[in-house]
């Protein structure tokens, strides 16, 4: 505690980075608090104070309970779907097969492209009649079944999420992949002599020890999912109508097209709020479940 | 130990507290420079620079930010004619021009003015647009142009549009006019004659060329926004024809959108789509898409405005000649009313240090003698507002033509309503489309609905 390096003083010199981060990072949140309960339009900076206002219009508002059900589905959607797969995915390619390290890199490189990138090719890939997926249908013969992904309104969700695991894949499956590669062949051996078949060696020795590695990979897509605004924004407009509109889409929109800010300020606290509740309920629940190998 | 760590709390404190005060200071500062009380002063220390640097050589640079796609071919007007031939009239001046996307436009522009970065020359809407002239000039970011030279030769509308309180304070690009493109080979295959002139005929129009096996219009409904390109030409009829006061009593209450005629409007509309007269899948194809499928030849007419001329004279797959004629909406035995509107402007930031050799600048391009002036009408695909400049697009003359013989013209509505109600149209039209059991009356609500949130007198 006495030497040179700890003295007290020594906290003097966290001053200035202090001071950057409460300037662009803690200033700039506070502010978000006073704009919600003021109708600032963004540029104007003559605004005046509304108290609750911006609340309760939203709460009267559709557009809160679907933003909101959108955000949930997506999330659900890529949580459970992205980390299974990518979870089999890490199973295969930490086995034995030829040329593993080409099929590695393969499901690695989309979470390499931009996501503006990905959205662009993908739309085209979706495209009715004459895109990827329809025209490779019309090839093999299947005709008749509804190819406007984008454009339908029980669809284009449901198609900008699999967009999204398409490309959050590769950085999913490489965590579960170093999990299992800590898993300790001991333990392995141990288990075979028991009498362990393959899939009980997964069930009882693989999972548990992946426990940590699955808390990471359900937390960062749990975030990922809940943050949701790439895809909407590049690939549908949050249409058709407003079947895609997320969470931070609906706040973008209320910000910059209608110049809402106090009422985008308002929506991104209710979000902010929503957010951290279900982030910390899934960090507490998984992390009692990991265990040490 | 203790005291030690109260210290730092309260020096961490107090310097937070500090900080606050200055944010709140820098933004008291913004407030007052925006009022006319301090702006004399700031131009008082500037001026002498200002008025030297038409002659000397003090290096000035300002900035430019204007929205658009750069041209596909050939040199960009505003990314480098411009700045070029500025740099020859005025060799110590360099403008720095900036072009974004429409959506990254308005969020950029609007957050540099407020931070009181922004540039020296930026884009303005008409009327009440987003970034229309009214709210810019309200907000104190843009400059009053009234003491340039040049407003002789600017047709009064085109001013009047980019006015506020009776001063301007953006020069017009020109005047656009929204319309039905069409492809006359496939028009004569389907054994169409000539241009549909009210409603009955255009849906008559329509089931020939669908009977024979064409998609008669094609739109790129993923982008939202092209669906005000048929509905505001169809507003032109059967709205304000009958009530050329429609939007002003629309401010004070009088009338509302869930108004009979907009609703007249919407189903017209409509009727477009339950007909199968727009390709299926609209809501699945970007508008760049569909203009592929027009220049292709695989649809006969697609709804938008003069400023797509390029695109959709560019090289398709297929030959054939290119028509523009306005979306018949009336009645039959009423005339047809054109949309047609003031298309966006350069304005001057009023806060620029600048201002006086940007207002040089705006003198050289707006002069209609000067090769800088030139250059900008040739490069620009608006219908000029300079007097004694001759329309280049022979394919706009019929409709400019009617428009300049009978005044039969309107607007586009979404100039005189807040930004925001436009969205609402369009995301309730789109479940029409997409077979919802959403009905006209319930998109004129929600547009109501929008409308009455937003509006503030």
């Amino acid at each position: 505690m006495n030497s040179a390096v700890m003295k007290k003083t020594m906290y003097f010199f966290v001053l200035p980075a202090l001071l950057f981060y409460c300037l662009f990072w803690i200033v700039p949140i506070l502010k978000l608090f006073q704009y919600s309960v003021t109708d600032y339009n963004g540029y104007v900076q003559k605004f005046s104070y509304v108290g609750l206002d911006n609340f309760t219009k939203l709460f009267h508002e559709e557009i809160l309970g679907l933003s909101i059900r959108n955000t949930l589905i997506y999330t659900f959607i890529t949580v459970v779907a992205g980390n299974l797969i990518a979870l089999a995915l890490a199973f295969l390619l930490n086995a034995n097969i030829r040329a593993k390290g080409i099929y590695r890199s393969a499901f690695y490189i989309p979470t390499l492209f931009s996501a503006i990138v990905v959205g662009f090719i993908w739309s085209y890939v979706y495209m009715p009649d004459d895109g990827l997926i329809a025209s490779i249908m019309n090839k093999i013969g299947i005709t008749g079944l509804d190819t406007n992904f984008l454009g339908s309104y029980s669809k284009a969700l449901y198609s900008i999420i699999a967009v999204d695991i398409w490309k959050n894949i590769g950085t999913s499956t490489i965590i579960f992949l170093a999990g299992l590669q800590t898993v300790p062949q001991d333990l392995i051996e141990a288990g075979k002599i028991d009498g362990a078949g393959r899939w009980k060696l997964v069930r009882f020795i693989k999972i548990p020890l992946l426990a940590t590695s699955i808390t990471i990979n359900v937390t960062l897509s749990v975030i990922n999912g809940l943050k949701a605004f790439d895809y909407p924004f590049i690939m549908t407009n949050g249409g058709p109508g407003t079947s895609t509109n997320t969470l931070i889409f609906t706040i973008y929109k209320m910000a910059f097209t209608d110049q809402q800010f106090g009422k985008a300020s308002a929506l991104g606290i209710i979000s902010f709020a929503l957010i951290i509740v279900i982030t910390s309920v899934f960090v507490f629940t998984l992390n009692r479940r990991e265990v040490a190998a | 130990m203790k005291s030690w760590k109260s210290k730092a709390a309260s020096v961490a404190l107090a310097s937070l507290f500090t900080l606050t005060l200055s944010a709140c200071g820098s933004s008291n500062d913004n407030n007052a420079s925006n009022s006319p009380s301090v702006s004399p002063s700031a131009n008082a220390s500037e001026s002498p620079s200002a008025s030297a640097s038409g002659n000397t050589s003090e290096p000035v640079t300002l900035t430019m930010l204007v929205s658009g796609a750069k041209a596909a071919e050939g040199e960009d007007f505003e990314l480098e004619t411009l700045p070029k031939l500025v740099k020859e009239k005025f060799p110590n001046v360099t403008l720095e021009v900036q072009k974004l996307p429409d959506e990254q436009y308005y969020t950029s522009v609007k957050a540099k003015l407020a931070a009181s970065e922004g540039p020296d020359i930026f884009l303005v809407f008409p009327k009440l647009a987003n970034m229309g002239a009214i709210e810019v000039a309200k907000a104190g970011y843009a400059a009053d142009l009234s003491d340039l030279a040049f407003w002789k030769n600017v047709s009064p509308a085109a001013k009047n549009d980019m006015s506020y309180e009776g001063k301007p304070y953006a020069v017009a690009k020109g005047m656009d006019i929204l319309g039905t493109y069409y492809n006359k080979a496939l028009f004569d295959k389907a054994g169409i004659t000539e241009i549909p002139k009210d409603w009955p005929s255009f849906l008559a129009a329509s089931d020939k060329l669908k009977a024979a096996g064409i998609t008669p219009i094609v739109m790129g409904d993923k982008d939202p926004w092209v669906i005000q390109f048929g509905m505001y030409q169809l507003a032109a009829n059967s709205v304000y024809p009958a009530d050329p006061e429609f939007d002003n009593k629309l401010q004070t209450g009088e009338t509302s959108l869930t108004d009979s005629k907009w609703v007249k409007t919407v189903n017209q509309y409509a009727e477009l789509y339950k007909n199968g007269y727009v390709n299926k899948g609209s809501l699945g194809m970007a508008s760049a898409q569909a203009v592929q499928q027009f220049v292709d030849g695989k649809a006969a007419m697609i709804f938008t405005g003069t400023w797509d001329l390029p695109g959709l004279t560019a090289k398709g797959a297929a030959e054939f000649e290119r028509g523009f004629f306005s979306l018949p909406g009336n009645d039959a035995g009423q005339p047809v009313y054109a949309s047609a509107a003031t298309a966006a402007g350069y304005a001057l930031n009023a806060n620029s240090k600048h201002l006086d050799v940007a207002k040089q600048i705006f003198e050289y391009l707006y002069d209609v003698q000067s090769p800088l002036f030139q250059a900008w009408s040739d490069s620009n695909p608006s219908i000029s507002v300079f007097n004694g400049v001759t329309l280049k697009n022979e394919i706009f003359k019929d409709v400019l033509n009617e428009i300049q013989s009978t005044g039969h013209a309107f607007y586009f509505s979404n100039q005189m309503w807040p930004a925001g109600v436009s969205d609402v149209m369009q995301s309730k039209f789109a479940e029409i489309i997409g077979g919802k059991k959403t009905t006209a009356e319930d998109v004129t609500k929600a547009m109501q609905a929008k409308y009455s949130e937003l509006n503030k007198g």
